[in-house]
């Protein structure tokens, strides 16, 4: 095969993601890659420092990176500083407020930062913690603007405060000379302690600053966000534990543990500046890893690239490109335009597939687990059902289609991330713990409301280009006309066997086939109209722009069985009330409705004779 | 009648504008009772809008309703005649169409299972502890009176059930050794000590002669309510005062011409020829956090008839499935030492899963068989 020009954009796409994977930053000499695959368990999961950060960031900054002025700060720096050097990382502005009454009552003006520091707010922050522990008495649901404000911020700020207090309590001075300081006192304060408890005299001091060690340790295994310290070889996730913990150990034997040591030199060495003996204390640590829990550390690795390509954000911006060269197409360079964004979809879908199996492996999950990564997987299904299409008409419309989609999906997957705890593969709960299901009901429905947003997609297309393009023609009606009718019936059987599966899983787990509950009626409804759709046009009813319109309304109902009926915070599936996608949600069926009318309308007045422009 | 003029006459029976109809109607009542969840709980609102023969609606205040719409029982059963007539009259006997026929099959299948499940399913729950062990479970919607006749061997229970417990009725059953007058019947209370004896309830004996029950709104749900009856019970042409019952309240005993009961008004119990014993019951959380991770609970099954006595582990997704019931691992409680198991009785269980595959590969058939003219094209 020759190379073409038409494969520019594709391989330009393919190479940047490479190079944002692979590039390893090592600002003055720092190992930063190495030490963001630094494997710790958090929330249940093994998971780099790298991810520990970005989570964090996103949860208060909504941004995985920090700016400091005219710098930006690699997400594993800004941890490193949080947890080695903390007068340094209470000056970053990390946390993001955006509520006027929350800005004013910190006697902020709304029109100022967004971004503060914990320096900052730390005058108010007694203010906040009293005013959060008054919302925290009214149910989440029925909160105001400011409680939520006020309780999300004041679970940041616990979040800060947590990581802070993780590897070593945040007034610690010098970590490995306050370790050395214990362990020396431990054999004194020991004696003491026997000759207490024998009733003989002892040594008080010697008992008391063990005592205040003991006290502080104790602190800094409730305080901590993650566990550091691995298990030992051939131990379970249990195993883990915090660095107050292993400290605390040290009494058994008199014997600091080894890796807490390591972590204790590392982080001086990043406050001190001192690359050598970063490199040195980070070499051991990799290796502990390596010796104890191989497979994970290896996996922590691929997630530390799998974060720095940031795969589906990069898709946002692919997608997009190709959609942009399908629409520049119809005013000049049809064929090559349209070949390129082809070629351009095709490489980010590339990038997306690879975005896509790695999160699955990383898991040991099926595609979708939560609303997160069902939004990746609408996507994807969506632009890799265009394929087909593509190539069977060669119109563009079906690359268009995939393309919007495409980047549509992910920026409502970009929009999820900041949820919870700002870590999109958390564990499952007990009761979705099932890869049997995940893998069938999860995915069938999903393909189901993937290939009903696809449907609806192409109708949009069939409906502007119709009414706003001189050169469409019969042939591009019809092809379009078909792919509709197709991508329905597709999303008409994966939506029904998705719904059954649901139905016979709800059966297995809690004995109800079919409990009426809104997340299940939500999928109905869209089976329902589907099927609707389908009889609608045998019976004669609905012709080309009539399943068109109807397309439409099926992306309407699918937006509000994804979002809507978890908003309505009941029943088995609800995920809790998200007010921010409320008004995204209303923004989406708002504009739905008026592509509707446009359309109905639309042959009204365009019969009537067009006045020639003057 | 031929048969032509039978097909004749189920035509219009059989349109697919009344397909159309009904397919819309029915989203428009599952719209309403999602949305009816909020207030009316889920299993109020599927009473009202999908398990009923028309929606009824009256002001507020009144006590007269009207139907305004058509129920979901209504509609479903619209559809599936029309969904038979259909498959009769419009749909041609071939190998073409034969998708077709396999998935309409399928959905006449699956409207039937709803029926069953609606009429015939019974749900209950058995809370037990460990070393407990059980034969019933718990109706959380329905109440029943018992009496409990103490005899030298073994106890004598009899019961009346919930809907024969209205005010003004009067119980004389062999069955029942007292004769029972319902003075009150609250289907929700609240059950409290009497605030001045002027407030006194109707009660002459047992307990109610220090609580009083007073009305209240049935709860948001039905497991919620709290059920009282004040009655009057009298044996031999005797009365023994008029009492107090309520699930609120515990066991009262009454002591009739030499013989013990045990009176109470309880959620209704629902059998099962065989016992649990609960051995072990575990919650799993994932290391450093609240997240649940599993949960799940080792009973020992003994059953004397059949000859069972075995050991089975029911947690998340594996229900124990024996003799007619489902046992779920439903909730837990008493600091991870009870669990507590939906039981589930339901002879149609079977049917969606045939349903399912019958419309599954229905829709499969005739979807493929007209992606032919794609194909070709390409």
């Amino acid at each position: 095969m020759n190379f073409k020009l038409s494969w520019i954009p594709a391989l330009l796409a393919l190479l940047l993601a490479a190079v944002l994977g692979l590039k390893a930053p090592s600002p003055k000499g720092f190992d930063l890659a190495g030490a963001g695959a630094l494997p710790v368990l958090q929330n249940g999961r093994i998971k780099p420092l790298d991810t520990v950060a970005r989570a964090s960031l996103l949860v208060m900054r909504g941004k995985q990176s920090v700016r400091d002025g005219q710098r930006t700060l690699e997400p594993t720096e800004w941890l490193l500083d949080v947890l080695a050097n903390p007068e340094v990382a209470d000056k970053y502005p990390v946390f993001m407020i955006n509520d006027a009454d929350v800005l004013a009552m910190l006697g902020k003006r709304p029109d100022e930062a967004r971004f503060h520091s914990f320096a900052d707010l730390t005058p108010k922050l007694d203010e906040i913690r009293t005013q959060a522990e008054q919302a925290s008495k009214i149910e989440p649901q029925r909160r105001d603007r400011f409680q939520r404000a006020v309780t999300g911020l004041e679970e940041k700020l616990t979040t800060y405060q947590r990581l802070k207090n993780t590897m070593q309590l945040e007034d610690t001075r010098d970590l490995p000379m306050e370790m050395a300081a214990f362990a020396a006192a431990i054999p004194s304060g020991a004696e003491a302690f026997r000759l207490r408890q024998a009733g003989q005299t002892h040594d008080q001091a010697a008992l008391d600053q063990l005592g205040s060690f003991l006290q502080r340790y104790q602190f800094l295994d409730q305080a901590a966000s993650f566990r550091p310290l691995l298990p030992p070889k051939g131990g379970t996730d249990k195993d883990w534990t915090t660095m107050g913990a292993g400290l605390l150990a040290s009494l058994r034997d008199g014997q600091l543990n080894p890796q807490a040591a390591h972590y204790a030199m590392l982080l001086r060495a990043w406050k001190q500046g001192d690359a050598g003996a970063f490199a040195t204390s980070l070499a051991s640590l990799q290796g502990d890893a390596q010796a104890r829990i191989p497979s994970s550390a290896s996996k922590t690795r691929i997630e530390v690239l799998f974060n720095r390509m940031e795969p589906f954000y990069l898709g946002i911006w692919f997608y997009f490109l190709a959609a942009l060269m399908i629409f520049v197409s119809w005013l000049a360079y049809e064929k090559p335009l349209q070949e390129a964004a082809w070629y351009l979809m095709l490489a980010t879908l590339g990038i997306h597939t690879f975005g896509m199996f790695t999160r699955m492996w990383l898991e040991g999950r099926p595609p979708v687990t939560n609303l997160y990564s069902s939004a990746v997987f609408i996507g994807w299904i969506a632009v890799l059902l265009c394929i087909p299409f593509e190539r069977w008409s060669r119109r563009g419309f079906a690359a268009l289609g995939g393309a919007i989609i495409g980047a549509a999906t992910l920026i409502i997957a970009q929009g999820l991330t900041g949820q919870g705890s700002g870590d999109t593969l958390e564990m499952m709960q007990a009761v979705l713990d099932s890869n049997f299901w995940l893998a069938t009901h999860v995915t069938t429905i999903t393909i189901g409301y993937s290939a009903t947003f696809l449907a609806g997609l192409l109708a949009h297309i069939w409906i502007f280009r119709s009414a706003l393009s001189k050169n469409f023609s019969k042939e591009d009606s019809t092809a379009l006309n078909k792919a509709t009718y197709g991508v329905i019936c597709f999303a008409l059987f994966f939506s029904f066997v998705g719904t059954v599966l649901g139905g016979i899983w709800a059966d297995q787990s809690w004995g109800r086939f079919w409990g009426w509950d809104p997340k299940e009626n939500g999928a109905l409804l869209i089976v329902l109209w589907n099927a609707l759709i389908l009889h609608a046009r045998w019976a004669g009813y609905a012709r080309e722009r009539g399943l068109m319109v109807m397309a439409v309304f099926g992306g309407i109902i699918t937006s509000l069985s994804w979002f809507g009926v978890n908003m309505l915070g009941i029943g088995l599936h609800s995920y809790g009330f998200m007010d921010k996608t409320l008004y995204a949600l209303l923004s989406f069926i708002s504009f739905e409705v008026l592509v509707i009318a446009f359309a109905l309308i639309w042959p009204k007045i365009s019969d009537r004779p067009t006045p020639k422009a003057a | 009648m031929d048969k032509s003029t039978l097909l004749k006459r189920l035509k219009p029976l059989a349109s697919l504008q009344i397909a159309i109809v009904l397919i819309a109607l029915l989203m428009g009542l599952v719209v309403a009772c999602t949305l009816a969840q909020v207030h009316l709980g889920i299993f109020g609102a599927v009473k009202v809008y999908m398990r009923s023969w028309f929606v009824m609606w009256g002001p507020a205040e009144a006590t007269w309703k009207l139907p305004v719409a058509p129920g979901g029982a209504l509609v479903g059963l619209l559809l599936l005649l029309n969904l038979t007539a259909a498959m009769f009259v419009r749909l041609e006997f071939s190998w073409r169409k034969g998708g077709l026929w396999l998935s309409h099959s399928g959905l006449i299948l699956l409207f039937i299972g709803e029926f069953v499940s609606g009429g015939m399913q019974i749900e209950s729950h058995m809370p037990i502890e460990v070393g407990q062990t059980m034969n019933y479970g718990e109706d959380l919607r329905h109440v029943e009176l018992a009496l409990i006749e103490s005899g030298a061997t073994e106890d004598t229970v009899h019961t009346i059930a919930q809907r024969r417990l209205t005010p003004g009725n009067t119980i004389q059953d062999p069955r029942f050794p007292l004769t029972v007058k319902v003075l009150q019947y609250y289907t929700n209370s609240i059950v409290q000590q009497a605030p001045v004896m002027a407030a006194k309830g109707p009660a002459t004996a047992g307990a109610g002669t220090q609580v009083v029950a007073m009305p209240a709104d049935n709860a948001p749900s039905e497991e919620q309510n709290t059920a009282s009856m004040y009655a009057e019970f009298s044996a031999g042409g005797k009365s023994l005062g008029t009492w107090l019952v309520s699930t609120a309240l515990e066991v009262q005993h009454l002591d009739v011409e030499g013989k013990h009961y045990d009176l109470s008004l309880r959620l209704k119990r629902v059998y099962v020829p065989y016992t649990l014993t609960l051995k072990e019951f575990r919650h799993d959380v994932y290391p450093g956090t609240q997240i649940p991770k599993n949960f799940s609970s080792l009973v020992r099954l003994k059953d004397t008839e059949l000859n069972e006595d075995r050991d089975v582990l029911i947690y998340m997704n594996h229900p124990l499935r024996y003799r007619g019931s489902t046992f779920f691992q439903a909730s837990f409680g008493k600091n991870d030492t009870l669990s507590i198991l939906q039981v589930v009785q339901n002879p149609g269980w079977r049917i969606p899963y045939l349903a399912c595959i019958l419309v599954a590969a229905g829709l499969a058939w005739h979807f493929l068989a007209r992606m032919a003219p794609f194909r070709r094209q390409a």
